[in-house]
């Protein structure tokens, strides 16, 4: 078992160990980066002002606005002579986003990715299949350490067309299968099209990540597979797949609190929200070293789970909802903000206020963000082969920008 | 076993230790490790009450630490074995043994105190052979050695070590180290003061980073060995120094 020493804590070490970890992280940030420490002498606090878990509300909330204002490295909380691995993604705005790591971050990460596994019942008798979508190529680098720290069989993230993905899940008898899930569909649909039998397969489990996926979604890829679902909450600016993970019974999705202190607020007023009810979660790091992160929004709503369990965890538990709290839509596990995607619509198309309408559809197992966009007067064209140039360059630019497929189709004005 | 929250150390107007918080559960082995004035001195003798201007909070099982004597804070189970031994060089290695039972002897437990000597003697055959011997007499390493002895004999649930490795030739270190581990096997609780970083997380469980006063790192020792902040503040070297040109 790796590291499983916070389930034998009391509820109160468990505080202490939180408090002892939040006051480490502040006091690093405060000396270590300058945008932290002018936010917390703006407030006229320092870090020895936050004496109890509950203190943390009196700090300023980040946002990925910041991120993307000290690109690429002015949140980094070491030297670059210290960091060993630097993560990025795709970002929502201009520039990319970008995570680091030292050493002790990375050994870190491993043993919250093995313990991730673990919880979903991975041992090392097991073989791992990593496929994930270049937007969460991270993911899978943290998944393979993951696994191998667990001491099961990796196949690492390969870039394979589905047949050839379905031979490798039967021919390397794959027990666990990490991926996100437009791709566990496209899989069963591809499976049952072709008439492959699911027990041709030694496959147990798939851990799904990405985005929030329903009970009875789930259930339906349990069913007709004869595997077990299991969800993963993570975020790509902190770097790590592994922040929340079902536990057993699927009561709720266990958030390593010894490592990310959770918090959930209102959207709008920015107050915590009484426990139980639904709201933005909020959080902040507790043991990375290269990159902290301070009542993070991250744009994802849940509500705290308050009734206790069968499975009797000490972690805080949640429940990821759909709706987002920001303007954001996840596509193959990347952010893109539906603002920035107006923006750059709008320069693309040279008009000043393009009116669409935007949302992720599924086409042969790849999610595409699809654009309905109005044919107005500052559109309209007289010849139709222009107006379908315009939109297939457009297509291009944007899908180029963003990092995801992009198909735009025009409708007629709304009466 | 120990909590503390908050432990603010004062001498006049100097502030040495500012607000840190740490814990030790029952059978651990944890190494609070950071270069000189790092206040790691402060956070021990606020502890065993030999400092009595600090804020906060110190819990030994349960029991607030505030305006206890050091006397009732040995018999609360805290032994501590100081910087430098503070053996008394005049008296014999036995004589100072039996010191250490002070607190034992004064609640009548004499059989209790021959059977603790026993042991002792027999975990160090060094200072059997030389329990008549003046305890000045003795080397660095044996003094050392005598000093845990000592602070043993007060049957502490948690025993504290300050710079046990201080002043003494490499092999010497290894031999207290030894030591330290089997009382960590026998079940003794130790909170282990060190500047030798590398040699005091290789024997923790865990270990925190102090760094002018202020807690800057935790975590188990495997994650604090491949940590480079432990390597500055072993070597007392400031941050500032690794920035190179970065605006602060």
């Amino acid at each position: 078992m790796v590291e499983m020493q916070m389930s034998e804590c009391s509820i109160e070490e468990r505080e202490q160990l939180k408090l002892e970890r939040l006051q480490s992280t502040l006091n690093r940030a405060y000396k270590n980066v300058p945008f932290h420490r002018n936010r917390f002498l703006e407030r006229e606090l320092s870090p020895q002002d936050i004496i109890s878990l509950k203190d943390i509300e009196k700090l300023p909330f980040m946002d990925r606005g910041h991120l993307a204002t000290h690109y690429p490295y002015g949140l980094f909380a070491v030297p670059l002579r210290d960091i060993v691995r630097i993560h990025t993604a795709p970002g929502t705005g201009d520039s990319p986003s970008i995570s680091g790591y030292t050493k002790a971050d990375l050994l870190i990460w491993k043993k919250l990715v093995a313990r991730s596994l673990e919880a979903a019942g991975v041992t090392e008798m097991d073989i791992i299949q990593i496929h994930l979508p270049p937007g969460l190529a991270n993911w899978g680098r943290d998944y393979k350490d993951g696994g191998e720290t667990v001491g099961a069989s990796v196949i690492p993230n390969s870039p394979l067309s589905l047949s050839k993905t379905l031979m490798v899940l039967r021919d390397y008898k794959t027990s666990t299968l990490v991926t996100t899930l437009a791709f566990a569909q496209q899989l069963m649909e591809h499976m049952f099209e072709k008439e492959h039998n699911p027990n041709e397969l030694n496959l147990k489990r798939i851990i799904l990540v990405g985005e929030p996926v329903a009970r009875d979604v789930a259930k339906d890829i349990e069913d007709r597979l004869h595997v077990d679902v299991w969800l993963n909450y993570g975020l790509s600016e902190i770097p790590g797949p592994a922040i929340a993970h079902e536990s057993e019974n699927h009561c709720g999705l266990r958030i390593n609190d010894d490592h990310i202190l959770p918090e959930i607020i209102d959207p709008n007023t920015g107050r915590p929200v009484l426990p139980g009810e639904k709201g933005e979660l909020v959080l902040t790091t507790l043991s990375a070293r290269a990159f902290p992160l301070i009542r993070f929004r991250t744009g994802d709503m849940a509500h705290f789970l308050t009734e206790t369990c069968s499975c009797c965890s000490h972690f805080t538990k949640m429940v990821w909802h759909r709706k987002r709290a920001d303007n954001y839509i996840i596509i193959s596990g990347i952010k893109v903000s539906l603002d920035q995607v107006k923006i750059d619509l709008k320069k693309a198309l040279n008009i000043p206020s393009p009116d669409c309408e935007m949302e992720k559809i599924c086409q042969g197992g790849i999610e595409i963000l699809k654009i309905s966009l109005v044919v107005d007067n500052q559109l309209f064209s007289d010849e139709i082969k222009d107006l379908e140039r315009l939109m297939y360059r457009t297509e291009e630019i944007l899908s180029e920008r963003v990092g995801v497929p992009i198909k735009i189709r025009l409708m007629q004005k709304r009466p | 076993m120990l909590r503390i929250q908050n432990l603010k150390c004062s001498y006049g107007s100097i502030t040495a230790v500012h607000g840190v918080s740490l814990s030790v559960k029952e059978g651990e082995l944890i190494s609070i490790i950071g270069a000189n004035g790092a206040g790691k001195s402060s956070l021990l003798l606020a502890i065993s009450g030999l400092l009595k201007n600090w804020s906060g909070e110190i819990l030994f099982q349960e029991i607030p630490l505030k305006g206890m004597s050091p006397p009732a804070i040995v018999r609360s189970g805290i032994s501590m074995v100081p910087e430098g031994r503070q053996i008394f060089a005049p008296l014999s290695v036995m004589d100072n043994l039996k010191m250490g039972a002070y607190t034992i002897y004064r609640r009548g437990m004499k059989t209790e105190v021959e059977k603790d000597l026993e042991m002792i003697l027999d975990m160090f055959p060094i200072l059997h052979e030389r329990v008549e011997q003046l305890a000045g007499t003795l080397s660095g390493g044996e003094q050392q050695m005598l000093a845990i002895g000592r602070a043993l004999m007060a049957r502490p649930k948690l025993l504290i070590l300050d710079e046990p490795s201080m002043g003494l030739a490499p092999k010497i270190v290894d031999q207290i180290f030894n030591t330290i581990v089997t009382l960590r096997e026998q079940g003794v609780t130790i909170l282990l003061v060190e500047q030798n970083a590398r040699a005091a997380l290789k024997i923790a469980d865990r270990g925190y980073v102090l760094e002018t006063g202020k807690m800057v790192l935790q975590g188990s020792s495997d994650e604090l060995l491949v940590d480079d902040d432990v390597k500055r503040a072993y070597l007392g070297q400031d941050y500032g120094d690794f920035y190179d040109g970065r605006n602060q």
